[in-house]
């Protein structure tokens, strides 16, 4: 479906909008616990927190979607692509975080299976596969190009974390999304590292072993708003 | 003739605004039924997971039949406008600890305009409390007006917050253009008795495919004293 008359620009938009149904509205990438820690507490904090993870975990989401993107444009299999959440999964240490991302996955599987049907040629129906790996899927069959998979991985995660803080801690909504406009290079630098991957082996592993620590200590906490 | 006989379990929802008894009644309901239908619960909540914990610590059903879902703050979204993460939980519900004949949905307790989507849920009850007030039955909203049952409960404490049941009772079916209403508290055993039954007939009505989903919708259209209705 590459030769799509749509332009893929559209589903790209389509694809970031918060209003997706796949339950994002759940998720504060991480920012719940590590408001909870301490660790951040106003808005200089939370553009600090979306750089760190620009920086580490989410070059690992957004190689893992473009590698998963190039895969299922060579036709892969269920099989392929589940090598290729396998190589994901190896960078991911925390049990928590696979959970909720092959939770989000499912989520987004389920949309992508009834909006764009090939997508389960790739993988398998309504199963948990993390969230970049079904991502790199949907790109592939709606004829996104590898780095606006990248970025669409890199900007879910900082906007994750932006609509987050409106929830967390005392925040003006337009403080707040200029903080993540003033992101832009640091997400571009995302695409710049991930978008020419090609094989599973090369997706970065750049760990932030706090984010694994917060991420457990939360999927045990009694209180929370978020899943993760 | 219906194409196609349910087999999963019955979705049944609970709305209404914070602290008009939601998460007891599902727990009366699982006291009556539970050794008569196999129950499971999906509990939304602000702060994730107190309500699972409370209709765990009465211990009304099995602790793996009682899980909670996270909203992110926004439990009106989880009901309506993306179901995804409720639609996982039940199905995931029902995977592993079924087959299951009804699972109830309780939605956070937000405010007399959250409904559930039927993509969610196959029928919906709405609960006010005797205690928010004998005029709230009268302001209508889409859950008082056409959920598929409206129960007004803690009518113990009627009494002592100087309303008056019939009249509540009277508005409500106004509002409701006929469809059920219940005056329940959980003391009182031919109200409970009447819940259960209409747990019951919701069951077989679903089973043998009579029952159609409704959509209570949006705010309809409404004055604020001006000349003409309008939408918002």
């Amino acid at each position: 479906m590459t030769d799509s008359p749509v332009d893929a620009a559209f589903v790209g938009l389509l694809l970031a909008d918060a209003r997706l149904p796949v339950g994002g509205h759940t998720q504060s990438a991480g920012l719940e616990p590590a408001v909870t820690a301490g660790l951040v507490g106003d808005g200089e904090g939370v553009s600090a927190y979306v750089a760190s993870r620009l920086a580490t975990v989410v070059r690992v989401e957004a190689g893992t979607a473009v590698v998963a993107r190039r895969v299922a444009l060579a036709g892969g299999s269920p099989d392929d692509l589940l090598d290729v959440e396998a190589h994901w999964a190896a960078r991911t240490p925390s049990p928590a975080l696979r959970v909720a991302s092959r939770r989000l996955g499912r989520g987004w599987l389920r949309l992508a299976a009834r909006v764009w049907p090939a997508t389960l040629d790739h993988l398998p129906p309504d199963a948990e596969v993390a969230r970049p790996v079904v991502l790199g899927v949907v790109g592939a069959v709606t004829g996104l190009a590898a780095a606006q998979v990248a970025r669409l991985a890199a900007y879910d995660d900082a906007q994750s974390v932006t609509a987050a803080s409106l929830k967390l801690l005392p925040s003006d909504p337009v403080a707040a999304t200029a903080r993540l406009a003033a992101a832009g290079p640091e997400l571009e630098a995302v695409v710049a590292a991930t978008a020419h991957l090609t094989h599973p082996a090369a997706i970065p592993a750049a760990g932030a072993p706090m984010t694994d620590v917060l991420a457990e200590r939360h999927a045990r906490a009694p209180m929370r708003l978020f899943h993760a | 003739m219906p194409e196609q006989i349910p087999t999963r379990a019955l979705r049944l929802g609970v709305a209404g605004p914070v602290g008009t008894g939601k998460s007891s009644l599902i727990a009366t309901i699982c006291r009556v039924l539970a050794d008569e239908l196999r129950l499971g619960v999906v509990t939304n909540d602000i702060y994730t997971d107190e309500d699972a914990r409370f209709l765990r610590s009465v211990g009304v059903l099995p602790a793996d039949r009682i899980v909670g879902v996270e909203t992110g703050a926004c439990p009106h979204t989880a009901i309506r406008d993306d179901v995804t993460a409720n639609l996982i939980a039940v199905e995931t519900l029902e995977a592993e600890q079924g087959p299951l004949d009804v699972v109830l949905v309780e939605s956070g307790g937000d405010n007399l305009t959250a409904t559930f989507s039927p993509a969610l849920v196959d029928a919906q009850l709405f609960v006010l409390d005797v205690a928010g007030g004998g005029d709230v039955a009268r302001k209508g909203g889409p859950g008082i007006a056409r959920a598929d049952l409206l129960v007004l409960n803690k009518t113990d404490l009627a009494p002592y917050v100087g309303v008056d049941v019939e009249r509540m009772l009277h508005d409500a079916g106004h509002a409701r253009d006929g469809r059920p209403v219940l005056a329940l508290s959980r003391d009182d055993d031919a109200s409970v008795a009447a819940l259960a039954d209409w747990v019951r007939r919701t069951l077989a009505a679903h089973r043998s495919g009579d029952h159609v989903p409704v959509d209570p919708g949006p705010m309809a259209p409404h004055t604020h004293g001006e000349a003409h209705a309008h939408p918002h």
